[in-house]
């Protein structure tokens, strides 16, 4: 066995895990093994039927291709152990394969072991080991060990799954089955119509039973492989083997080439010390260029490995093979127009064509509308001075430097139904007013509740008491859009922020 | 090389690894969680029997809850893990490997009925056989899988002795092989061992029960013990 070439990744694995691991080779390999599964049963299988019609007992057909299993069993498994060695047989060579494994145990498995729970789990030890029959005792007593449990479930799990194939094929077939073929009821079927075409249905029924066996009875054997080989590797620690050889030969490539360099090395630099040159020319390997062409060989290698590595997993390249159905003679299209039918049901498509027609204008029609919807939605909606323009032409218009009669201006802005902006240019004029009487620079960044607290300081309850009144006017106005009404607003420019010669106390809100 | 994990890597490169359940562990679970709803149907009839028609209508209700809502109470709210998939080790992830959401353990239970055609789980069994990741088609159809969850080791503690220093430095997975190797050492017979400590040869310059105490050494030395 060479282990180097083992094409499964190897780690000791739960056993329920190694059942899994079976479930993938089987379908990495599904082609071999399904061919050479039917080139060596399908014979059999019609043989032993044919062999029941001729004793006259038709259900022999099927009694006997289940008795036949681990007969079968060796396909698959042949199939598999070389698959997992990189390379899987053709179905011819796994025929001829057959006569290469022990027959001893498959008469041992059709006889007395037939009944054998743990028939998955003894093949490949009995057919791939080969062992004198001692040793072949004393290693399924180590191999069963943890196994035992695992391998019955899963005898029992692939005859659940045959029964349900089994089943699902009968009960397809009665769904499709139209209901006035039906028999009248399952009793009726089984007293009456069984009888009189018996040995149809025995071989139909045979003939499923061999097809949910096909598909399930070569999972069990990959299953009771992997269990098989999982096994193997936690009792010999294949994958540190394996780790532990490829460490080796990479110590041993490193060694080598430090020898060879050494070897090369030595008289190379004998030769640079002697003044003869010409004579180094005439050794097989003493140019540097190929003493040192080596290592980046064996870089370039390396990388190509990987490389190919890469370009193994699907994601990447490989080769893809696309089945599809395609017409072998294409019909020539006018054809198609020809069997246009009778009369009622040209008009019927006719009738259809319209409402077709009449539906896409339709759609047309009611995209256009709200097309036209949308975009004089949009239109008008850009007329009214929304809040947002409002605030943007605030912003924009306000001016550097404010106007000497500051109370005339804001009133003229009110009576011109400019509300929000006298209230701004009056926020303004109050905020400069207060930043004058603190002696402080106007900063343009203080925002109101600054302003507020610059008011606290002026040491004027009731000039604060304005300021802050006037910020909170502004605020209501900008905010909420809430405006104060005209007589408000005429208190709020007289006295002091706005007519500095006022007394504070003139318009107190 | 054939494995049944499944690798996503996160853009955080790290990779995980999503180790795919095939149909037979999934066909025990699902033995085990019908065997204790039926278990669990039939502890509710006892009492509903006494009381008469309106007994019979909540029996009706509990079958249905068993029958739909089993699946989702104990996907969202044990991990995703039904009863029986906690008993196999089985966990209902998303296919990136996040925990399962309600919405496709919904969409993956509601699908049952298809997986459950003809009547006996033909077409999710024929699918979980065909599909690489054992997915049926309600998964598949809800993005998610089923996984082993049980991270079992099968290693023991790396027996204690002197460290050795290396004498070549050795890339991540050939240290890795040699703390497994000490790790799973007394799992293995003597002449094991010693075939094959005696493959790194080229590494420890001895054979046999040398080569064996080396490696341990060497295991000891990479674990960072003195």
């Amino acid at each position: 066995m060479e282990l180097e070439r083992i094409g499964v990744v190897l780690r000791p694995r739960e056993s329920r895990e190694a059942l899994d691991l079976g479930a993938t080779m089987l379908r990495a390999n599904a082609g071999t093994v399904w061919s050479a599964w039917f080139a060596f049963t399908l014979p059999l299988f019609v043989l032993v039927n044919a062999l029941g019609l001729l004793l006259q007992l038709p259900w022999l057909g099927l009694a006997l291709t289940w008795w036949l299993l681990p007969l079968f069993d060796r396909v698959p498994l042949y199939v598999l152990s070389r698959a997992v060695f990189d390379r899987a047989p053709r179905w011819r060579e796994t025929l001829r394969g057959q006569r290469g494994l022990p027959w001893r145990p498959t008469l041992a498995g059709l006889s007395w072991l037939r009944l054998d729970s743990h028939r998955a789990l003894r093949l490949p030890l009995e057919l791939l080991e080969g062992a004198p029959r001692r040793q072949r005792a004393a290693r399924w007593k180590v191999l069963r060990r943890k196994l035992v449990g695992e391998a019955s479930l899963l005898t029992w799990g692939c005859l659940q799954f045959e029964l349900v194939l089994f089943l699902s094929v009968w009960l397809l077939a009665l769904w499709l089955l139209p209901n006035e073929w039906r028999p009248a009821s399952f009793a009726d079927f089984f007293r009456h119509d069984v009888h009189s075409a018996g040995t149809a249905w025995t071989l139909a029924a045979s003939a499923v039973a061999y097809l949910a066996i096909s598909a399930i009875e070569p999972l069990y054997v990959a299953c009771g492989f992997a269990l098989y080989l999982n096994r193997r590797t936690q009792l010999e620690a294949w994958d540190i083997d394996l780790a532990f050889r490829r460490l080796r030969a990479r110590l041993q490539d490193a060694s080598k080439l430090l020898g060879l360099l050494l070897c090369l090395g030595l008289p190379l630099a004998g030769h640079a010390a002697s003044p003869t040159p010409p004579v180094a020319k005439s050794a097989a390997v003493s140019t540097p260029q190929e003493v040192f062409r080596q290592p980046l060989d064996e870089d370039d290698r390396r990388f190509a490995a990987a490389a190919a590595q890469v370009y193994r997993d699907p994601r990447f390249g490989g080769e893809h093979h696309v089945r599809r159905w395609e017409l072998k003679y294409s019909r020539p299209p006018a054809q198609q127009n020809v069997n246009m039918g009778f009369g009622p049901l040209r008009m019927l498509s006719g009738l259809f064509n319209a409402v077709l027609w009449l539906a896409l204008g339709a759609v047309v029609a009611a995209l256009a509308w709200f097309a036209w919807r949308w975009s004089s939605g949009l239109r008008d909606e850009a007329l009214p001075s929304s809040f947002e323009a409002n605030l943007s032409t605030t912003v924009d218009e306000t001016p550097e430097t404010l106007p000497q009669d500051l109370a005339g201006t804001a009133r003229e802005l009110w009576q011109a139904r400019r509300r929000r902006e006298a209230l701004a240019l009056l926020y303004r004029g109050c905020a400069e007013r207060v930043a004058q009487q603190l002696q402080m620079p106007f900063a343009v960044d203080a925002t109101e509740s600054d302003w507020l607290r610059h008011a606290a300081a002026l040491g004027d309850p009731a000039r604060s008491q304005r300021v802050a009144t006037i910020v909170r006017t502004w605020q209501f106005a900008a905010y909420a859009g809430r405006y104060p009404d005209q007589a408000a607003f005429e208190q709020l420019l007289d006295g002091w922020p706005l007519q500095p010669g006022a007394a504070a106390s003139g318009g107190a809100a | 090389m054939l494995d049944s994990v499944r690798e996503i890597e996160t853009p955080e490169g790290i990779s995980l690894r999503l180790r795919a359940a095939g149909p037979l562990p999934r066909a025990q679970a699902w033995m085990i969680d019908t065997i204790i709803r039926l278990v669990l149907l039939m502890l509710a009839m006892i009492p509903l029997a006494f009381l008469g028609t309106g007994g019979r209508g909540l029996a009706m209700l509990a079958m249905f809850a068993l029958l739909w809502a089993y699946w989702v109470v104990c996907e969202l709210w044990l991990d995703g893990q039904s009863l029986g998939k906690r008993a196999l080790g089985l966990r209902v992830v998303n296919a990136d490997g996040t925990p399962v959401t309600w919405l496709p353990s919904v969409t993956r239970n509601l699908l049952r009925v298809v997986d459950a055609l003809p009547g006996v789980y033909g077409v999710g069994l024929a699918s979980t056989l065909v599909d690489p990741g054992a997915r049926r088609l309600g998964d598949i159809v809800a993005g998610t899988m089923v996984v082993h969850a049980k991270e079992s080791s099968f290693g023991h503690q790396v027996p204690a002795s002197p460290a050795q220093m290396l004498p070549v430095p050795l890339a991540p997975e050939e240290q890795a092989a040699l703390v497994d190797f000490a790790e799973r050492a007394d799992q293995l017979t003597v002449q094991r061992q010693e075939e094959l400590a005696n493959l790194l040869e080229p590494l420890t310059g001895c054979r046999d029960t040398a080569a064996v105490a080396r490696l341990l050494g060497y295991a000891n030395g990479l674990l960072g013990r003195p």
